[in-house]
């Protein structure tokens, strides 16, 4: 018997529609990731045209107010100069700098403890007189990743922000709306691959899936699992 | 029908001999070929007649075959009014004419044609207004009737929705019109380095390049659009839009475009207009019948679809381009009769001389006076002319030709509405008789006819002009400035008053309309004597075509009648859209988000029917619809006597963290925090600048400089953005963080919820002495970290669980696990209300309105006088020094058996409303009615009695009584 969402306390917020698509799940972080649906080889080669992988499972953390990114700096976090701008941290994640109050800390794609892990093991707390507050993102974001080289042409379907690889550069940053819901965009190319990381509301992820799902219709695109993601970023 | 033999090739560009297409038109199959509009497929197979007019059933036919006016719109299944020489076929499409009473080709409501002096300019509102049989109370009588008689096509309200969605764009420079000077503008453009877009609304990418005549030989357009084309084909910066119709200009160069089912948004840095221009018709009597068309149209024809327009034609002319369509139809083996010139003498450019070669007859100083209908007026047999004695005067000599093509060429009007919507200035030129740019907006050019350049060569050159002013516009470097055209060929173009009015009529100056010269003329004689007061009064450019080929001759109309220039008079505004557009492509794909709870799918598997709440679903009960309040009733009874679950996930989540946390909530809310203790919640009560109770929850204190906040489902964005605006202006050392998705929140409730909770919940001390009734305590139930709460919206013994909200479906499985021994049953938002209102908690927005304020809703008790400031406390003092004139109360009903008073049933005395109910039930628990009513402040004591007004005027008493109704000592939600 394989790993099933509900073996897990921790579900992704999608459990469902992966399972009617065939998911089949491995352990992440502590929860039943969709590793592929089947056919892993042209599930790679889909994430090079059009892709959505569910990262939501995958470690992510977030802190702001006035200190924050001086204690994340403090932390060994890199911060990136800029707001709207990502860097990629030594252990593979993504420092999105959202304002300069706040950053999103994206794991890994292998999702092993790392980054997050240390940093959240580390925060002491509201009272500590850091001025560095936690977000609870694993639990406020669904996070996907739209890959390939028709994701920008898909979203200029549902969001109103000049995504296009040309324009948009590679760990550039959009907070925006997409589909109306409030968002977060992060361009992190996996190789010559473009890689869109969309963050927005958890509560509504059904939604969110189902209208990605509709705007990619016409690429082509679909379900693929963690392991094509991973395919890119070794290709 | 079979269709007729079409032209050989170079002409039918658009259409592919090896792919016949079949499809019926009014019943009737016809056959064309993949490329064809209907229009041309039409008249291909020698269907003339595809519409009917407006108001007097006139027979129609194409006459531009552009798209650009009314005479053929037709009716497919589902979609009324659709331009047929603009909608390609396909197999099995079912056509049919639109506006007509009994047959298209036999329309009964044609006799209307002899009623129209009946129907003067004005008609509905010098008839209806008036007493009598046509008087203002009539009106209801007739309306229908003249509906069913006057008309487009029919909206089939049954069929099913189309799927039409939107999509941004985003490039440097946008080139409106793919022909000669677009593709020049464009190319120059990318040259320089700009993305550019290249937009054009026909199949493909040449626009009079592909159609008319360039020059004595018939290829002369041709080569060059082959050229040009190639050249844009070849340029990577360039992306073209074919079949892509841009609807307007907006502000900051938003371009709406519209592409099959998707409506592009378009943001370009520099516009480039290269719409070219709109061939104009005549105005002599009859000049609406099939067989009379532009001549471009007929070029179009020949050209585009391979079709012949007729057998035997005339060409009205007064322009070099007649002599070409003249050359054109005779190439295309048409006979023509005569050329028939405006002007005193034809021409001495090549074409002309080209076709005076052929020996083609040549008429100068003659115009149409009026075609002969043929049978039915479906068709024309001939057309009488007449000499041209002085403008808009001929006198006629019976002198007949016979033809069934009448081409009228006698001039242009620039395509100029992407100008007028950018606020370009445009005026009457009188030396060349067309409207010309005087002034454009800045970011915005124009090139080729649509700014006065006819001159094949020199339209090149005015596009590379334009592509690089907008290259240089947009920061590009794009080399030294092209040099200006010498010529622009603009005058000799066009005629300055083609309109020759019959004494008897029928001269049309809006077909859309039906709309003749004397309308014009006899509304301004009713006084309405400004154009834009003319097109009011009578409709001229209003209908589908919005004045494309009647604003300008409207315009010289009414100059001539004021005795002005038309240039003084000008035209009417034009407004986006440029082409009729549907519903569907405004509306997009709709996005609509749901927000959905982590047990959402667990409801609905126990039978919930679901509710919305702002965004959100939630449970309204458990079970059928026809067992409602059974099910209610037995939910409300499981959390009174047993255990209840329900899913509070949608409430509003709130991190207020920092050394001034205590501070600001102090200052956001009317209790008092500074002091809360650690581990203890608190009522939060939140009021807005004028006092008005505007959110309520529970602020729980986990540490010093910690404060998780509770809101209200409805309520929780606009608390998050009202606290962070508070932030902002008061600049405490504090942030606030929405929580609301990231925390599921469960709500265990009743006499059995500790003991349901204690088997799952090991390292919190869950005794009343260690976790009393408003602490909160940081534990983990089920092995998932939470945040416990113990509150009592209910008034029973419970237990509010926030867990995160990945966790939040194994949450509730663990606990309807740990509960089924104890009978542990969930229940909805209706039970909730049931058992809030027994103990007389109010709920924000239900019990409470836009002008609440805490005093008169009984909630002082929630409000610290001994504290500086909160947000609305000032004006709630000053409400109160003024005196409170009505407050909520707890009622009951004197008579238990009565009907249950639903909300807003008004609280009455003496014929006088004093009040209102916000909420009613009949308890179960109680056995009893009982509610929150608003009344006066003298009818609030406890014992009072007062009516209220239920439906069908009926009164029934109440009394006021303390709240709590159940429980009033509160010692079931502290046990």
């Amino acid at each position: 018997m394989t790993l099933q969402p509900l073996d897990r306390t921790r579900r992704s917020f999608i459990w469902r529609e992966l399972v009617a698509a065939g998911a089949r799940f491995a352990e992440v972080n502590g929860t039943a990731t969709a590793m592929d649906f089947g056919n892993p080889a042209a599930e790679a080669e889909t994430a090079r045209r059009m892709g959505l992988v569910d990262l939501s499972p995958l470690p992510r953390t977030g802190y702001k107010g006035r200190g924050a990114l001086d204690w994340l700096r403090s932390q060994g976090v890199q911060v990136p100069e800029e707001n709207n701008r990502a860097l990629v941290q030594p252990d593979g994640s993504v420092a999105c700098r959202l304002a300069p109050s706040e950053l999103l800390l994206l794991g890994p794609l292998d999702g092993a403890p790392g980054l997050v892990d240390e940093l959240d093991a580390a925060w002491p707390g509201p009272d500590a007189g850091t001025g560095a507050y936690r977000v609870p993102r694993p639990d406020t974001n669904l996070w996907f990743a739209l890959t390939g080289s028709d994701a920008d042409a898909m979203f200029s379907k549902i969001c109103g922000v000049d995504l296009r690889t040309s324009h948009f550069p590679n760990l550039g940053i959009a907070q925006t709306q997409v589909a109306r819901l409030s968002g977060i965009v992060v361009r992190a190319d996996l190789g010559a691959t473009p890689v869109f990381h969309l963050l927005a509301d958890c509560a509504s992820a059904g939604y969110m899936l189902a209208v990605l799902k509709d705007a990619m219709d016409e690429f082509g695109g679909g379900l693929v699992g963690l392991a094509a993601l991973r395919e890119l970023a070794r290709s | 029908m079979t269709a007729m033999p079409r032209l050989a090739a170079p002409n039918g560009l658009l259409i592919d001999r090896n792919r016949p297409v079949s499809f019926t038109f009014e019943g009737r199959e016809i056959q064309g070929f993949h490329g064809d509009t209907i229009a041309s497929a039409l008249l291909g197979a020698d269907v003339k007649v595809l519409s009917r007019s407006f108001k007097y059933h006139r027979p129609r036919g194409p006459l531009t075959m552009a798209g650009q006016d009314a005479n053929t719109l037709v009716q497919l299944p589902g979609e009324p009014n659709v331009l047929a020489d603009r909608t390609p076929i396909r197999d099995g499409l079912v056509v049919k004419g639109q506006n007509y009473r009994g047959s298209l080709e036999d329309d009964r409501l044609m006799i209307l044609d002899r009623f129209s002096r009946f129907m003067p300019v004005g008609f509905y509102y010098k008839t209806f207004f008036k007493p009598g049989l046509f008087g203002g109370g009539s009106w209801k009588f007739w309306e229908p009737k003249i509906r069913a008689m006057a008309g487009l096509g029919v909206v089939d309200l049954n069929h099913p929705h189309g799927y039409y969605d939107k999509q941004y764009l985003f490039h440097d420079v946008v080139v409106v019109g793919g022909g000669a000077a677009g593709m020049s503008a464009a190319l120059k453009a990318a040259e320089a380095g700009a993305d550019t877009l290249l937009v054009d609304e026909n199949p493909v990418l040449g626009g009079a390049l592909s159609y008319a005549r360039f020059g004595p030989e018939s290829d002369g357009g041709r080569s060059r659009m082959q050229a040009l084309a190639a050249r844009v084909a070849a340029e990577p910066r360039i992306t073209v839009m074919t079949d892509a119709s841009c609807q307007g200009w907006f502000a900051d160069n938003w371009l709406p475009v519209i592409r099959g089912k998707r409506l592009y948004k378009i943001r370009a840095k520099a516009v480039v207009v290269a719409t070219g221009s709109m061939e104009q018709p005549m105005v002599f009597r009859h000049n609406d019948l099939p067989g009379v068309m532009l001549g471009s149209a007929a070029q179009r024809l020949i050209r585009h679809y391979g079709v012949r327009p007729g057998s035997r034609a005339v060409v009205a002319a007064a322009n070099s381009d007649a002599y070409g369509v003249a050359l054109d139809l005779m190439e295309a083996g048409i006979d023509v009769a005569a050329i028939v010139d405006l002007r005193p003498e034809p021409g001495d450019d090549e074409v002309t001389k080209a076709a005076l070669a052929t020996g083609v007859t040549v008429i100068p100083g003659f115009t149409p006076w009026q075609t002969r209908p043929g049978f039915g007026m479906r068709s024309i047999v001939g057309v009488e002319i007449a000499r041209i004695t002085g403008e808009g005067r001929a006198e006629g000599e019976g002198h007949s030709i016979a033809c069934d093509l009448l081409c009228m060429s006698t001039g242009y009007s620039p395509t100029a509405h992407l100008l007028y919507h950018s606020g370009a200035r445009l005026e009457y030129d009188e030396a060349t008789a067309m409207m010309a740019i005087r002034r454009l907006p800045d970011h915005v050019f124009a090139c080729g006819s649509v700014n006065g350049v006819f001159d094949i060569a020199a339209v090149i050159q005015d596009g590379e002009r334009a592509g690089w002013a907008a290259a240089c516009d947009i920061g590009l470097d794009a080399g030294p400035e092209p040099a200006a055209p010498n010529r622009t060929g603009a005058e000799g173009q066009t005629h300055p008053w083609p309109i020759f009015s019959h004494p008897k009529g029928k001269d049309f100056v809006d077909f859309d309309e039906d709309l003749q010269v004397k309308d014009i003329l006899n509304a301004m004689a009713d006084g309405y004597d400004h154009v834009e007061l003319v097109k009011r009064y009578s409709t001229v450019g209003m209908g589908p075509s919005q004045g494309r080929h009647s604003a300008i001759t409207t315009m010289r109309l009414v100059a001539k009648a004021q005795g002005v220039s038309p240039a003084l008079v000008g035209t009417t505004t034009s407004r986006p859209p440029y082409q009729p557009e549907t519903f569907g492509h405004l509306a997009g794909r709709g996005f609509e988000p749901v927000r959905l709870t982590p047990m959402h799918h667990r409801h609905l598997e126990a039978g919930a029917q679901m509710m919305p709440a702002g965004l959100w679903l939630r449970p309204a009960y458990y079970g059928r619809k026809e067992d409602r309040e059974k099910a209610i009733a037995a939910e409300a009874l499981a959390v009174r006597q047993n255990v209840g679950i329900i899913d509070v996930s949608t409430l509003g989540g709130l991190e207020v963290r920092g050394p001034d946390a205590a501070e600001f909530l102090n200052r956001m809310y009317t209790f008092a925090y500074l002091k809360q203790p650690v581990g203890r919640a608190r009522y939060v009560l939140m009021t807005d600048m004028s006092g008005v109770v505007t959110d309520d929850g529970v602020a729980c204190r986990f540490s010093d400089q910690h404060f998780y906040v509770t809101a209200t489902t409805s309520g929780a964005q606009a608390v998050y953005q009202h606290m962070l605006l508070m932030n902002a202006q008061w600049r405490l050392d504090v942030d606030v963080t929405n929580v609301t998705a990231s925390y599921c929140g469960v709500n265990i409730a009743g006499p059995k919820s500790r003991e349901v909770l204690a088997r799952i919940c090991s390292d919190v001390d869950l005794s009343a002495e260690a976790f009393p009734y408003m602490a909160v305590r940081t534990g983990t139930v089920a092995g998932i970290p939470a945040r416990l709460l113990r509150v009592g919206f209910v008034g029973e013994l419970g237990y509010e669980i926030h867990a995160p909200a990945s966790c939040g479906e194994a949450l509730w499985d663990a606990l309807m696990e740990a509960g089924r021994d104890f009978g542990i049953r969930p229940f909805g938002v209706e039970a909730q209300r049931l058992l809030r209102l027994e103990k007389g908690h109010i709920i924000i927005g239900q019990d409470t309105d836009g002008l609440t304020n805490p005093v008169e809703a009984a909630m002082d008790w929630a409000i610290s006088r001994n504290k500086p400031f909160f947000v609305g406390g000032r004006s709630i003092a000053m409400q109160e020094a003024r005196g409170i004139t009505r407050m909520l109360v707890g009622f009951e009903l004197v008579d238990p058996k009565a009907p249950v008073p639903e909300e807003c049933h008004l609280v009455v005395r003496d014929g006088i409303i004093t009040g209102r109910v916000t909420s009613a039930v009949r308890s179960p628990t109680l056995g009893k009615v009982v509610g929150l009513a608003y009344v006066a402040r003298d009818q609030s004591e406890i014992g009072s009695r007062f009516n209220i007004k239920i439906a069908g005027g009926r009164m029934i008493e109440a009394k006021v009584v303390p709240v709590p109704f159940y429980d009033p000592e509160n010692k079931r939600q502290e046990l």
